[in-house]
């Protein structure tokens, strides 16, 4: 069971613009997460995923409020300050991996230990653990350019977990994975929080990542909801029968009083340009 | 940091080949710009070094021989040899302006030889006679290779035709050339036959030159003494004062422009990393240590320009007088000094630009795809 809270948010807000153009993109979010808890956070597109990201991150400065790490107020720290704890606190894990391309494995590996806490020694063993674990010891020599996308993202995740943060974020981890591959690194982060004891937070529109997950937020609108598991509505696209969440789904069309869903803008298009010939054959409304 | 700052360097050899090679030419203008004047200056003294006297006596008020005008009755020249504590003498009589060889009008040092006065005329000859007799002169070889003129041929000293007689070494510079004639020749042009214009005196062993200079105002009416060092000195510093400030302005554009070259391509570098300059960023690095990485990177490029222009200035460079016998070249280590320290700055502005980009990424657009 989760025991300490390491990510805290106290009322949590971000406001882009002002007056007439203002855009509240994340409005007074509170959220904890404990040591050892893999944390969804889905929602809409535009629904302040990454900007919530980014100030979990302590990349972005919030408008109003709190963020907690370890119980140490973030965003009370001067910008050097908050680059040498983020550096120690935090991993990240993208979904274009975000590797340096002219260093190798090894290096990107050890790319920020530097400004962790561990002595050299401590950090070489911690890398040949983390290539053992992640299965890269063989192409610990080898430029990022010459790795498939999953061996990318591992490499990443290794230098996520260099400097033993507490927590670690990941946008979109599974984007630019097939499914397998996907999976793998999901297992992977699932692992980080249940062996390693971090607290982790992806950020995913990945339905597969919720079988992996300890507790999904549901964001819109910049506010926060707890959502359960099972909480699924799944229809069909009516234009490639693809299977949606119609509880999730962002792409949706009232046609004569009924409520059709979409896995993309292009079907919705082709929809609306020929909605009976779609909306005969398809059961797929919702409402 | 140095390292991703390097290897991405070393990722594009060619791209920081070319950069280093364009930056090396730029500063190879400034080392080409101060061998010249190097060269030219010390050709413009290589007279009076040659001649080695101890005390150079001329006209009262006279202080050097380039550019200037001296004038002394030959009485004199034969009491200051007759002096203790002189050797021997050699006088010349002096005029420095154009020469016409060749069709074309060469600023020139002409000396006018008496028959006595051999070890005054020229020191090393490449064709014909040292000396040069009545309706003769001595011309240097460089001037002859470039205008086809030879033996026999006539040159034109003012309004008086004259055969050339030898051809002699090591006696060019742009600025001026030395042009050797006999005294008669000279004297009838300057009218000036019982006179000279500068007399060189030789020491006795154990006298110093200070002294000897001394003692020759002393007793000898209305003319300046000085020892050789300090007659020479002022020569090179009036050929120093008349060329720095364009050596200097020189300098300046070759510097800027390698300023420029190094600016581009930091900037280009740091430009086309700024997806992992933002990753840097998120990853807990200062925009300090991101600056130092671009800085490194400057220093790099600078750093290989200095070697290629080191190994350029020793091979072309050495070569180009074979190629271009008017120049003078003197490629001195102290020219290569001021580059390095001239490169510390260079570096430090190129990498402003680079600087500028650096705190303008904002380590969110990693999130973006």
């Amino acid at each position: 069971m989760p025991q300490r809270v390491l990510l805290q948010t106290r009322e949590l807000s971000k406001t882009f613009g002002s007056g007439a153009s203002e855009v509240r993109a994340v409005e007074g979010v509170n959220l904890s997460i404990f040591e050892g808890e893999l944390v969804l956070i889905m929602g809409p597109s535009g629904s302040g995923k990454t900007t919530l990201l980014s100030m979990l991150g302590t990349l972005l400065r919030p408008s109003a409020g709190h963020i907690l790490i370890d119980g140490e107020d973030m965003y009370a720290l001067a910008d050097a300050a908050l680059a040498a704890l983020r550096a120690r606190k935090i991993g990240f894990v993208f979904q274009a991996f975000n590797l340096l391309e002219a260093l190798n494995v090894e290096e990107n590996i050890l790319f920020p230990a530097r400004l962790g806490i561990l002595g050299r020694s401590e950090v070489k063993k911690r890398m040949e653990g983390l290539l053992a674990q992640l299965g890269l010891d063989k192409r610990r020599k080898v430029l990022p350019k010459t790795l498939s996308g999953g061996e990318k993202q591992r490499v990443a995740i290794a230098r996520a977990l260099i400097n033993r943060p507490p927590i670690v974020l990941a946008d979109e981890p599974t984007g630019n994975l097939d499914s397998r591959k996907g999976q793998d690194v999901l297992m992977i982060l699932h692992d980080i929080a249940r062996d390693a004891g971090c607290a982790v937070v992806v950020v995913t529109h990945d339905p597969r990542a919720e079988d992996v997950a300890d507790r999904i937020l549901w964001l819109e609108d910049g506010a926060l909801h707890d959502r359960k598991q099972e909480d699924h509505a799944w229809v069909r696209d009516p234009v490639c029968g693809m299977r949606v969440d119609a509880w999730t789904a962002s792409i949706k069309y009232e046609n004569k009083g009924r409520t059709f869903v979409f896995c993309s803008e292009r079907c919705r298009m082709r929809f609306q340009a020929e909605p009976v010939a779609f909306a005969i054959h398809r059961e797929s409304e919702k409402g | 940091m140095l390292k991703w700052s390097l290897k991405n360097l070393l990722a594009e050899p060619v791209r920081l080949l070319l950069s280093a090679a364009a930056v090396a030419l730029s500063l190879m203008l400034v080392v080409f710009f101060s061998a010249v004047f190097e060269g030219e200056s010390e050709q413009m003294v290589v007279y009076l070094e040659k001649m080695d006297a101890d005390v150079w006596v001329m006209q009262k008020g006279v202080s050097n021989m380039h550019m200037a005008t001296s004038m002394l009755w030959d009485w004199k020249a034969d009491k200051i040899a007759r002096l203790p504590g002189v050797e021997n003498t050699a006088a010349i009589l002096y005029f420095n302006g154009p020469v016409k060889i060749g069709g074309k009008d060469w600023f020139s040092y002409v000396i006018g030889l008496k028959p006595e006065m051999r070890r005054a005329g020229p020191w090393a000859m490449a064709e014909g006679a040292a000396f040069p007799g009545p309706g003769e002169a001595v011309i240097p070889e460089v001037i002859a290779k470039l205008t086809g003129v030879g033996l026999g041929d006539a040159i034109t000293l003012v309004d008086r035709d004259l055969k050339v007689a030898g051809l002699s070494r090591e006696t060019f510079s742009m600025s001026s050339a030395l042009v050797f004639v006999s005294h008669e020749d000279l004297g009838r042009l300057l009218e000036g036959r019982d006179q000279y214009s500068y007399v060189m005196v030789y020491a006795k062993p154990d006298v110093p030159p200070a002294a000897l200079a001394t003692q020759i105002k002393a007793e000898i009416d209305k003319v300046n003494a000085l020892p050789s060092a300090v007659f020479i000195e002022n020569d090179r510093e009036l050929a120093l004062q008349m060329g720095s400030e364009i050596i200097q302005m020189m300098t300046l554009i070759g510097a800027l422009l390698a300023t420029v070259i190094i600016a581009f391509t930091a900037y280009t570098q740091v430009a086309r990393k700024r997806r992992e300059l933002a990753v840097i960023k998120a990853l807990g690095f200062r925009p300090d240590q991101i600056y130092g990485a671009a800085l490194f990177q400057s220093l790099t490029v600078i750093a290989l320009a200095l070697l290629l222009t080191f190994a350029l200035s020793y091979t072309v460079l050495a070569a180009l007088p074979a190629l271009v016998p008017q120049i003078n070249l003197a490629v001195r280590l102290r020219h290569f000094v001021s580059l390095v320290l001239l490169a510390v700055p260079m570096a430090i502005l190129a990498a402003l630009g680079a600087a500028r980009t650096v705190q303008k990424v904002d380590p969110v657009t990693i999130f973006q795809d």
